[in-house]
């Protein structure tokens, strides 16, 4: 897998603190597929995106002699490398030095804490813990954001922080339904949760899953419009049971 | 007419209420002829794929039909003893504790109309009340919504709407 420089965000950019949470316990692993996807060595910085979607994400950034930006290869629309299950999105270097990396992985690494910890910055009410593992066990795909902050010079990872998660239930042939997105409000408005689900997305077409369907509340209908979802195909409407 | 399923205060005693009100009873369908069954043990895959097709689904590879019975969280479907063949089934995913989604809801168009897929329905939603799901979805074609209405289910609650992803629908910002 041929590799590329990733995007390097000036240190220009208004920068969010990093708060590390204590693991508590051991990350979570759930149900794994029989389909196993290569991982992404230690130092591939493999990032396939197209270019339309870097173009969005530097909007707004100035840039100094500290940026590097390089352009992915031409993007062929659908033909693509098989996506790796865990790569970094973005690396950035921040006015002390150190440098943060946005990892995607769809191999579902979390720890249930940690994610209960998330769902409390967004505000969702809170779930048994229990509960919140087997969903997360039953779920064919769950992917997340993690940001990895290190000293520049060291190659050891050092804190890792869950920002972001969406995961995808399925019958493992034909349908699969993403529930559960969300992306920590310090790093919101970068483009993260788009490429969280493009990447979801992706993976789950190179599955073959050839039906991906999600519920939205109206206030986000236009994001997944963005990304490629339509709202009540021919017709189609959503319905719950008894809904509260 | 018995009263439809409604929603309870407490969603496991719903199940076992439910079950005293069902619009059809068991008894009642297998003096007919019909049976349920609850597992794909016996369930004829290529039976199951020309009711798909009869009712207009696509026609799916059975292989792939046998993965994702495999990756069910709840399925029912109805045996008519004359033919031994199915002759409903409805299907339920999802992460078995939070949300399930059914698909697959379907009644070969010669029994239809004879209360079987309100009577498949009942039981696959007590079903999924009864593992303490609550949040229990479906994608409804246009011209069953007064199929599923009296069954309780509602579109767009609060303006959730329903997607699906499309290839070709992708617009970029």
């Amino acid at each position: 897998m041929p590799s590329h420089d990733v995007l390097a965000l000036p240190t220009a950019l208004n920068y969010p603190p990093i708060v590390s949470l204590d693991r508590r316990s051991q990350p979570f692993y759930p149900f794994n597929s029989p389909f196993h996807l290569r991982k992404g060595g230690r130092n591939q910085k493999v990032s396939i995106l197209k270019a339309g979607f870097w173009e969005s994400i530097r909007s707004g950034i100035l840039k100094n002699n500290t940026a590097q930006v390089v352009e992915p290869p031409s993007p062929v629309e659908e033909v693509e490398e098989l996506l790796p299950e865990e790569f970094v999105l973005v690396e950035r270097t921040r006015p002390d030095g150190t440098v943060e990396q946005i990892i995607f992985s769809s191999g579902g690494n979390v720890d249930v804490y940690d994610l209960e910890a998330l769902c409390d910055k967004v505000g969702w009410p809170r779930r048994p813990l229990s509960k919140l593992a087997a969903a997360l066990r039953n779920s064919y795909i769950v992917a997340t954001l993690h940001s990895v902050s290190k000293s520049s010079g060291e190659e050891v990872n050092g804190q890792k922080k869950l920002i972001g998660m969406a995961r995808a239930t399925s019958d493992h042939a034909f349908n699969a339904t993403i529930w559960d997105v969300l992306v920590d409000p310090s790093y919101q408005g970068q483009g993260l949760g788009k490429v969280l689900i493009e990447k979801l997305i992706r993976t789950l077409l190179q599955r073959d899953i050839g039906n991906i369907s999600l519920f939205a509340d109206s206030k986000v209908v236009e994001f997944y419009q963005n990304l490629g979802f339509e709202p009540d195909p021919e017709g189609i409407k959503g319905m719950f049971w008894y809904p509260k | 007419t018995p009263l439809p399923l409604k929603k309870p205060t407490h969603r496991r005693s719903a199940a076992v209420s439910a079950a005293a009100s069902f619009s059809i009873s068991e008894e009642s369908l297998s003096s007919r002829g019909f049976t349920f069954h609850r597992t794909v043990e016996n369930l004829n895959l290529d039976h199951l794929n020309s009711v798909f097709a009869a009712v207009g689904f696509p026609r799916r590879d059975p292989e792939k039909i046998r993965i994702a019975l495999e990756h069910t969280d709840a399925l029912l479907w109805v045996e008519s003893s004359k033919t031994s063949r199915p002759v409903a089934f409805a299907r339920a995913t999802g992460d078995g504790v939070f949300n399930a989604i059914i698909w697959d809801v379907v009644v070969d168009p010669n029994y239809q109309g004879i209360g079987l897929g309100k009577a498949v329905m009942e039981r696959l939603v007590t079903q999924l009340l009864e593992k303490g799901i609550n949040n229990i979805a479906l994608y409804s074609e246009p011209r069953v919504l007064g199929f599923y209405r009296p069954l309780g289910f509602v579109s767009d609650p609060d303006g959730i709407r329903g997607m699906v992803y499309s290839r070709k629908q992708k617009k970029k910002k």
